[in-house]
């Protein structure tokens, strides 16, 4: 497996105050990671640092093998052109319709491709997120699981070597939250996607995750893949996950 | 030999109206004499007895109950805070906190002023860089910005500007009568209104009108992640939402200070006229006299400074706020006060400099 993010000895946290201490862990290509853990355990706070909006306070990040620096813009840039982030409150601009939101990426990197061009790829991720019909309307007048869709096809417009989730799942019914990971898979395994997904919905990590990132006590609890997390009979992870400590452990990831 | 120890018989109701007539009896025990509880007549209770009770537990290490039923252990147990947190905060400022907070406001004005002249240097370079390259701003979002500003402010300051025209005419009208120079309200009102008033009220006027409006929408867009979602597609924030709004208000402040002259000196004439008897044509013979070209061109440059501060100003709070959608609330109200504490100290400075 190729790795894409790894982070070795890293504290995070807000001015001195840290938050997580000693992580390490790598993120491969076509894989889907979900960081999970206690609430205000510092999972977004994890996710913040590895898209560049906050320095670490010690340690470090490779992207595609090269070191992150937190200081440099030209640094920061070459991240930028090569993620796609989903916020937990969808971020579109509210005063542009949802074509202008998903198309606005390519105007700003991109203002001499031809409109027609633009036209097609933004109409392309549109379709694929189910939301064409609704091109026109502005973030206001959508759902809270057609602004996550619509937010997701605005991070996958440049094709971008990963996309990192912050809570997609939250505040979506099961059904539409089921939709997104659903979606999330399948931009995995056609596009090759690579996804880092904060999230702690049980059901959507049994779905998606290929490793888990278990976050609790000021570190990291566990790295792994998620079909083995079981097999430790960690009482922190049989607790977070709802398992029986006396469990078999019979189930496998679907 | 031991102290004596201390019994008390609970009633058999013994809830929040008995609680005080035992906590005074038991307040009078020395802390260390051992105490005992007996349950045996207790029949009923509530939560504030058993807030008695853990206050109990808390506070006389010789504590014992005694028969205690199995299910009012299960409810003390349920109820048991388990570590002592001390006393609450008090919500209310104590004094040395109000000093305190006034010392960091001080210590906080020096990183503000840095923030804000930051700000100030880039937007200067972001501007100049856009017009160069034409990159980093959405596509005819400063035509937008033109249309919202203008539209918007150009009713109330005409409004505005009118009614000081008219209300400098009437009261300088009866003291110039006096001396028998009714003339000069000419000369008092265009002067007045070129120089001075017009660029005053536009300015204060766009921070109102204007600059809240950007506040709200920037500090509203950072609590909603829009202004980290801009940033991680590769933007310039800074650039992308203060370059068309700092380039509008440019080309939209020479619109509203002619038409706020205009209309300003129109309420002078019309009050000079009606109350001083003054024809039109005198009025604008006598004005042209003391009012110049260079006048109108120096309100203008006035006016432009005001505007500037406005749409920095504006965007300096909307861009540090905090504390979600209480921090857009806070942030709107300081943005305005800011612009308008700066157009007015630059005012001051234009005095110096221009008189």
């Amino acid at each position: 497996m190729k790795e894409i993010v790894g982070v070795k000895n890293l504290h995070v946290g807000y001015g001195d105050y840290v938050v997580l201490k000693d992580l390490n862990f790598a993120i491969n290509l076509e894989e889907i990671t979900v960081i999970v853990g206690k609430s205000g355990c510092g999972k977004s706070t994890v996710l913040k640092s590895l898209i560049g909006l906050l320095p670490p306070i010690s340690g470090e990040i490779f992207f595609r093998g090269e070191k992150m620096d937190y200081l440099s813009e030209t640094s920061l840039q070459t991240l930028y052109k090569q993620i796609g982030v989903l916020y937990q409150n969808s971020a579109l601009l509210n005063s542009l319709t949802l074509y202008e939101n998903i198309a606005l990426p390519i105007k700003m990197r991109h203002p001499d491709l031809p409109a027609a061009i633009e036209r097609e790829m933004v109409n392309t991720r549109l379709s694929q997120v189910g939301l064409l019909e609704n091109r026109d309307k502005f973030p206001a007048e959508l759902s809270g699981g057609m602004k996550k869709r619509a937010a997701l096809a605005r991070a996958i417009i440049l094709d971008p070597a990963i996309i990192f989730c912050d809570e997609p799942s939250s505040g979506l019914d099961p059904i539409t939250a089921g939709g997104l990971d659903e979606l999330m898979l399948n931009l995995k395994e056609f596009f090759g996607l690579t996804f880092v997904v904060v999230t702690h919905e049980l059901r959507s990590i049994e779905k998606i995750a290929d490793n888990v990132l278990v976050l609790d006590n000021g570190g990291l609890h566990y790295f792994g893949p998620y079909r083995d997390l079981f097999t430790l009979k960690d009482r922190f992870i049989d607790t977070f996950f709802l398992k029986d400590i006396n469990d078999d452990y019979k189930r496998t990831k679907i | 030999m031991g102290k004596n120890v201390k019994r008390i018989q609970l009633p058999r109701r013994f809830s929040i109206d008995e609680v005080p007539g035992l906590f005074d009896e038991i307040k009078g025990v020395q802390k260390d004499t051992p105490l005992e509880i007996d349950f045996r007549d207790m029949a009923d209770f509530d939560s504030s007895s058993i807030a008695f009770f853990n206050y109990l537990k808390k506070n006389y290490p010789h504590l014992t109950f005694t028969n205690v039923q199995p299910e009012l252990k299960k409810i003390l147990s349920l109820f048991s805070i388990g570590k002592d947190t001390g006393d609450p905060s008090d919500s209310r400022v104590s004094m040395a906190e109000r000093l305190q907070a006034v010392g960091g406001k001080v210590i906080k004005f020096e990183e503000i002023l840095k923030g804000f002249l930051v700000l100030l240097a880039d937007e200067i370079s972001y501007t100049f860089q856009y017009l160069l390259k034409r990159r980093g701003v959405y596509p005819g979002e400063i035509f937008n910005q033109i249309y919202f500003m203008g539209y918007n402010s150009f009713p109330i300051v005409s409004v505005i500007v009118f009614l000081i025209g008219v209300t400098i005419s009437i009261t300088s009208a009866e003291q110039l009568r006096d001396f028998g120079a009714d003339i000069y309200l000419a000369d008092l009102v265009g002067f007045g209104m070129v120089r001075e008033l017009v660029p005053l009220m536009t300015g204060i006027i766009l921070a109102g009108k204007v600059g809240a409006s950007i506040t709200a929408e920037i500090s509203s867009m950072k609590v909603l992640e829009e202004v980290d979602a801009l940033k991680t597609m590769g933007l310039i924030p800074e650039k992308f939402l203060m370059v068309p709004r700092l380039i509008a208000i440019s080309l939209v402040i020479p619109l509203l200070v002619v038409l706020a002259d205009l209309i300003g000196i129109f309420g002078g004439v019309l009050v000079a006229y009606i109350v001083s008897g003054i024809p039109p044509d005198l009025f604008f013979r006598e004005m042209f006299t003391v009012v110049g070209l260079s006048d109108f061109f120096i309100g203008l440059m006035k006016t432009l400074v005001f505007g500037w501060i406005v749409v920095i100003s504006s965007g300096f709070k909307g861009f540090s706020v905090e504390r979600g959608a209480v921090g857009v609330g806070i942030a709107t109200t300081e943005s305005v006060v800011l612009s308008i504490s700066l157009i007015i100290a630059s005012d001051c400075v234009f005095a110096l400099i221009l008189y």
